[in-house]
C-alpha cells in the first residue's frame, strides 16, 4: 500500500484551494474516474459522484476548520493525512484550534419551502450526508475523520473492487 | 482570483450567470453584487449556473439570499444550469424542488 499523502497548509481560507485541488486529484485516484487531460488543470474536474461526495465533505470541513477553531485568522495549520487505496479514501483533518461544538449543529428543516430556505448551518449536514462515515474528536488537537468508500463495496459488504 | 459571476441588466430582467466555483472565498463578492441587484427590484431575476463547477455551503446561503430577497419584493427568479457537484448539493439539501432545478 502506497504510504499517505501528508500535506500542511495554513489555518486559513486563502490556502483552502490547494487543500482541495490535493483532495480531488487524491479522490480520483480511488474513484478511477476520467479525466480529460484537455481540461483546463486549473478547473475542478468533479462529476463522478465519489469525487462529489469526498471533495464536497471536504470543503465544508476545511471551512470550518478555518472559521470556528482558528476564526480566520492566521493562527495555526491545519494538517491533512489522505489514505487512498482501492476500497476507500480516508481523509484525517487535524487543527490546534478552538473545539467545535458538533453537538450543537441544528438539523435542516424537514420540509423546504422558499420561506424555510436556510442561509446558514449547512456545511456540517452537507458532509455527513456526503460520506459514509464522519468522526470528530475535540482536542487540541481538533481531529476530523472522513470515509467515503466506493459504491459497489456498500452494496455487497466484499472487500475487493468489482 | 477572477470574479466568478456576470451580471447583467436588461429593462426590469436581471440575469446572473455563475462560473466556476462559488465558495467561502468567492461567495462574498456574489453577496454584495446581489445587493445591489436586489435594490434595482427586478421583475424578473435568471441564474445561469451552467458555467458552475463547484459549490459549497456559502455558495449556497449566497444564491438563497438572492431567491428569498427577489421574492419578498414581488419578483420571479429562475435557476437553471445546475449540475454535476452543484446539482448534487442542491438535491442533499432538498432545494432542488423549490428552486425547480
Amino acid at each position: 500500500m502506497a504510504p499517505p499523502i501528508r500535506l500542511t497548509v495554513p489555518g486559513t481560507l486563502r490556502y483552502r484551494p490547494i487543500a482541495v485541488r490535493v483532495v480531488s486529484e487524491a479522490a480520483r485516484l480511488v474513484s478511477a474516474s476520467a479525466s480529460n487531460p484537455d481540461d483546463d488543470p486549473q478547473v475542478h474536474d468533479v462529476r463522478d459522484p465519489f469525487d462529489t461526495a469526498v471533495v464536497s465533505a471536504f470543503m465544508e470541513i476545511f471551512n470550518n476548520v478555518a472559521i470556528h477553531a482558528y476564526k480566520r485568522r492566521e493562527v495555526g495549520t491545519i494538517e491533512i493525512v489522505i489514505t487512498p487505496d482501492e476500497r476507500q479514501l480516508v481523509i484525517e483533518i487535524k487543527d490546534q484550534g478552538q473545539p467545535f461544538d458538533i453537538d450543537g449543529v441544528a438539523e435542516l428543516p424537514e420540509e423546504l419551502d422558499e420561506h424555510s430556505l436556510p442561509e446558514g448551518g449547512m456545511g456540517i449536514h452537507i458532509a455527513k450526508t456526503m460520506l459514509d462515515e464522519m468522526t470528530y474528536e475535540p482536542g487540541p488537537p481538533n481531529l476530523w475523520r472522513l470515509c467515503k468508500r466506493l459504491p459497489s463495496l456498500r452494496a455487497s459488504g466484499t472487500t475487493g473492487r468489482s | 482570483m477572477p470574479t466568478p459571476f456576470d451580471i447583467q441588466h436588461n429593462g426590469n430582467a436581471t440575469t446572473i450567470a455563475i462560473r466556476g466555483s462559488l465558495d467561502i472565498n468567492s461567495a462574498p463578492a456574489l453577496a454584495e453584487a446581489i445587493d445591489k441587484v436586489v435594490m434595482r427590484r427586478p421583475e424578473k431575476v435568471g441564474v445561469d449556473l451552467s458555467g458552475l463547477d463547484l459549490i459549497d455551503s456559502s455558495g449556497v446561503a449566497a444564491l438563497v439570499k438572492l431567491y428569498k430577497n427577489v421574492r419578498a419584493n414581488g419578483g420571479s427568479i429562475t435557476i437553471t444550469g445546475a449540475r454535476d457537484q452543484p446539482l448534487a448539493i442542491f438535491k442533499l439539501l432538498r432545494m432542488d424542488k423549490v428552486f425547480n432545478l
